[in-house]
């Protein structure tokens, strides 16, 4: 079958603007995108610019868009593309900027990864003792971990799993309202860590860094994370577990805690969302004032929430799952 | 010009293990590396890593088992280190936060593996190289070392027999750069590009062998090439042993278990040579499939793939088209792993003052004319920190030399020259056809006709490769030109594979001569070294085999 392959080229050191530029290929049965990029690279187009390592979907290199879709190149197959779509259109990948090309610069991405402290936390170095013990001709003991302990880290769709290939990240909606917010990736890494039992982080300073402002509140919870994730992961659950999590263990100072209180708060008063009183109970009176121009305009246009809710009818039902769910005295 | 006390080339494991050494020890220590260190080949190994904790296990068998596994010709003082060191190293992982699969007492979990007479293979799932990569590459940001990726190393720089640092190309810049250190190790990995159906990354060129070899640096046993017995059948990609480990069968087109024909018993779990001959001669007489092989786990169950194999299970799945919970996988032999490699003592200590090799690029030698699946993860950690550890305390006492900056310019022009040259050879076709060649004529069985073939091929390649232009002339990430250097540097690495295994006349582990089919002890017990003459050919030299404690038998499974 003969196919086209349409790709996104700039190089800014030649180019003035970006462009795209179509190949023209035959496939074989397996054949890859990434197959069909190399092919035109070595055959046709030696200037066609693209990162790959291990074509096996572990090293996470060749993330990019694909008919608009971010996708590891080496795993997708031209057939399904060409079924869907008719054509092969690569683009490089969202919110980072574009070096050339199908090139963008990680560099950012990859300093928020080391941003959420991606290791053990602790009091000691790695001990000696054991290759001491070795040299003593001892037969050197295992410390005992048991299966359950490490129950949100050995599974298939765990975030250990994660191979920072950025397909979340090019997604991610809450990147694009803040360009500095951490990210999916750093934020699975940050749980991946959290929930390791050997993590020695005795006040909880994980979830207090992960909570502070361009942290794990900034997720707009659109979901894009799991759904383009290569590995099965799912960031957003574990960035909603964080959540929890932090609002379990009093870390409350952020906004984004605030606002989920405050919500609760409203709820088990009233069974009814109360914007006001969440929108003070989030940001704080000063906050209400610097958002008075938006809320005069919304006012204005007739977006203005009741000031008074009434109870709802089955309010005793709501008290009741309240109390069940025993969240009352982890609030303040 | 760039100036720290040790540059380590190579980010995959061995050099990940080496930076954390020197950087607890406060040393100024950088990784210089062409891809972001998370992409090294490394986080590729799937099925498990070899140590001896268990009660009724000991690491005396395991070493035993890994020299017999080389064919005897591995150095017994150097796997003695492997396998008495390797407890105390998968601890010191779990310690950094390695994450392994747990037993129901509370101890690391340990699966069979082949020529292992134990199960002493620990794992993640599927993916516990992807899990070490990750956690020892999260300990180097621990330590806030400084990172020089998708830097390109083209040259050792020498003055008067000691290392002064490298010569290094920056991929997105598009300029050289002189490296100044005090000491150099390479852990940069092997060069199974060199052939057509192979397990390994594109990014898997050889450069460090070829580097060194061209600053002097001896390499030993490269004609010992690894042909893995399961990658998928269209397109090379691993299958880990670990799903044998875990009771798959090999099945040939009449359904049978052939291997109880080549090793009764230790069937499907005999080591990788003796498993990839058996499938290689099952095709050979035309009992495959297609020209594969099946590997069938289907009576494993659906629960015990999706827990112990979920990553073979989706690879088959997206590269195959076959879900092996349902369906057995088409497989065959592929190039995997060097054995041979740098030459290095016990500590990752080249014949270059201040040059030091661990990982794959390396040979100490621990892995013979075979290695052991779960060996080479365990090789990179013990001896990646074992040079950490040596170069930590070289550096105490010597200065930096007298850096040459005549040797960058010298790479500088090679990369301009291939630009502005009209040649009309492209490497990418060159590169097709060398491998193809390979997989060949020097391939699972070989012969001396054919290998012979191989060279003539090879000298054919290199005169075109005279003419090898590049369509990119950019400066900014250029990867034609890397490609074309790559290219380079694995035409070399055939030459030596090729030639060394014409002259080693016997069969040993992985070297398997349909000519000489017995292993040869007399004459040939012995390492292969290669160097670079003055006009660019190879001479071969021979070195001693190490043999503490167990002399040489032979060796059925």
């Amino acid at each position: 079958m003969e196919f086209t392959v349409k790709s996104y080229r700039f190089n800014p050191e030649i180019d003035e603007k970006s462009y795209y530029k179509e190949y023209v290929l035959n496939d074989f049965p397996g054949m890859t995108v990434l197959n069909a990029l190399m092919k035109v690279k070595a055959e046709i187009d030696g200037t066609l610019s693209f990162r790959r390592s291990c074509r096996s979907a572990i090293c996470g290199s060749c993330a990019m868009k694909i008919n608009g879709i971010t996708k590891l190149a080496c795993k997708t197959q031209i057939s399904s593309e060409i079924e869907k779509f008719g054509i092969i259109k690569v683009d490089p990948l969202g919110n980072m900027p574009i070096i050339r090309d199908l090139i963008v610069d990680q560099e950012v991405f990859f300093d928020k990864i080391k941003e959420i402290k991606p290791y053990l936390l602790g009091k000691k170095d790695y001990i000696e003792d054991d290759f001491k013990a070795l040299k003593d001709g001892e037969k050197i003991k295992q410390p005992v971990y048991y299966k359950t302990e490490f129950q949100t880290l050995t599974g298939n769709n765990d975030t250990p799993n994660c191979i920072l290939c950025e397909c979340c990240y090019s997604e991610c909606g809450g990147v694009v309202a803040n360009p500095k917010y951490l990210g999916p990736a750093a934020l699975a890494k940050l749980y991946r860590y959290s929930e390791d039992p050997r993590d020695n982080d005795k006040n909880g300073s994980r979830l207090v860094n992960g909570s502070k402002p361009a942290g794990m509140f900034d997720c707009v919870l659109c979901q894009a994370c799991e759904e383009f994730c290569p590995k099965g992961i799912s960031p957003v659950k574990t960035i909603v577990k964080m959540h929890e999590k932090a609002i379990k263990n009093s870390i409350t100072f952020s906004k984004g805690a605030k606002h989920i209180i405050g919500i609760a708060r409203s709820i088990q008063e009233t069974g009814r969302l109360d914007e006001i009183k969440v929108a003070v109970d989030s940001v704080g009176i000063s906050g209400i004032l610097n958002d008075l121009p938006v809320a005069i305009g919304a006012g204005l246009k007739g977006k203005m929430p009741p000031l008074r809710l009434k109870l709802i009818k089955d309010m005793e039902d709501i008290r009741v799952a309240f109390k069940d769910l025993n969240l009352e005295e982890k609030h303040d | 010009m760039l100036k720290h006390d040790v540059v380590i080339v190579g980010a995959g494991l061995a050099g990940l293990r080496a930076c954390i050494e020197l950087r607890k020890r406060g040393v100024d220590a950088v990784i210089v590396s062409k891809v972001y260190p998370t992409r090294s080949h490394s986080g590729a190994a799937q099925g498990g890593v070899n140590a001896a904790f268990d009660e009724n296990d000991s690491w005396e068998s395991h070493f035993f088992d890994t020299v017999k596994g080389s064919d005897y010709i591995g150095d017994q003082d150097a796997i003695e280190i492997l396998t008495s060191e390797a407890p105390a190293n998968i601890l010191e992982l779990q310690k950094m936060g390695v994450v392994f699969n747990r037993n129901d007492d509370g101890g690391i979990a340990q699966r069979p593996f082949g020529g292992q007479s134990f199960p002493r293979s620990c794992y993640y799932a599927d993916a516990v190289g992807h899990m070490m990569l990750h956690g020892l590459f999260d300990n180097v940001l621990k330590y806030d070392t400084k990172i020089i990726y998708e830097y390109f190393v083209t040259s050792l720089v020498v003055d008067n027999g000691k290392i002064s640092g490298v010569a290094a190309y920056d991929i997105k810049e598009g300029k050289f750069h002189g490296i100044a250190a005090k000491a150099v190790l390479f852990a940069t990995g092997g060069y199974g590009q060199v052939y057509s159906s192979n397990t390994n990354a594109l990014i898997n060129t050889g450069d460090g062998m070829s580097v060194a070899i061209k600053a002097g640096v001896p390499l030993m046993d490269m004609e010992f090439v690894q042909f893995h017995p399961t990658t998928l059948k269209s397109t090379g990609i691993l299958v880990t042993e670990g799903a044998r480990g875990e009771g798959a069968y090999l099945l040939n087109s009449l359904g049978v278990r052939f291997m109880s024909k080549y090793a009764p018993k230790a069937m499907e779990l005999a080591p990788r040579d003796v498993v990839a001959r058996a499938e290689q001669t099952e095709i050979n007489e035309g009992r495959g499939v297609d020209g594969a092989i099946l590997l069938d786990v289907r009576h494993l169950g659906k629960e015990k793939i999706m827990e112990k194999l979920p990553q073979i299970m989706q690879l088959s799945i997206d590269f195959e088209g076959v879900n092996p919970i349902y369906e057995p996988i088409p497989i065959r032999p592929g190039a995997h792993y060097s054995m041979g490699g740098i030459k290095t003592d016990n500590n990752g200590r080249t014949v270059l003052e201040g040059f030091y090799s661990a990982g794959e690029s390396a040979c100490v030698s621990v892995h013979g004319a075979n290695r052991l699946g779960g060996n080479s993860l365990l090789d990179t950690i013990v001896f990646g920190r074992r040079a950490g550890i040596d170069i930590a305390d070289y550096i105490k006492n010597v200065d930096f030399s007298k850096f040459d900056e005549s040797t960058v310019k010298r790479d500088e022009e090679i990369f301009e020259n291939i630009k502005k040259s009209a040649g009309k050879e492209r490497h990418g076709l060159l590169k097709t056809e060398l491998q193809e060649d390979m997989r060949k004529n020097v391939g699972v069985f070989r012969e001396e006709s054919l290998m012979k073939k191989a060279i003539e091929k090879i000298e054919e390649l290199k005169e075109r490769a005279k003419n090898v232009g590049v369509d990119d002339k950019s400066h900014l990430f250029n990867t034609d030109i890397i490609e074309a250097f790559e290219f380079k540097n694995i035409l070399l690495i055939a030459e030596i594979i090729a030639k060394g295994a014409v002259m080693r006349q016997e069969s040993r582990g992985a070297h398997y001569r349909n000519d000489f089919p017995e292993r040869d002890d007399e004459k040939w017990l012995k390492h292969t070294i290669a160097k670079l003459n003055s006009k660019g050919g190879i001479d071969f030299d021979f070195s001693p085999v190490k043999i503490t404690k167990f002399k040489p038998q032979p060796r059925t499974y």
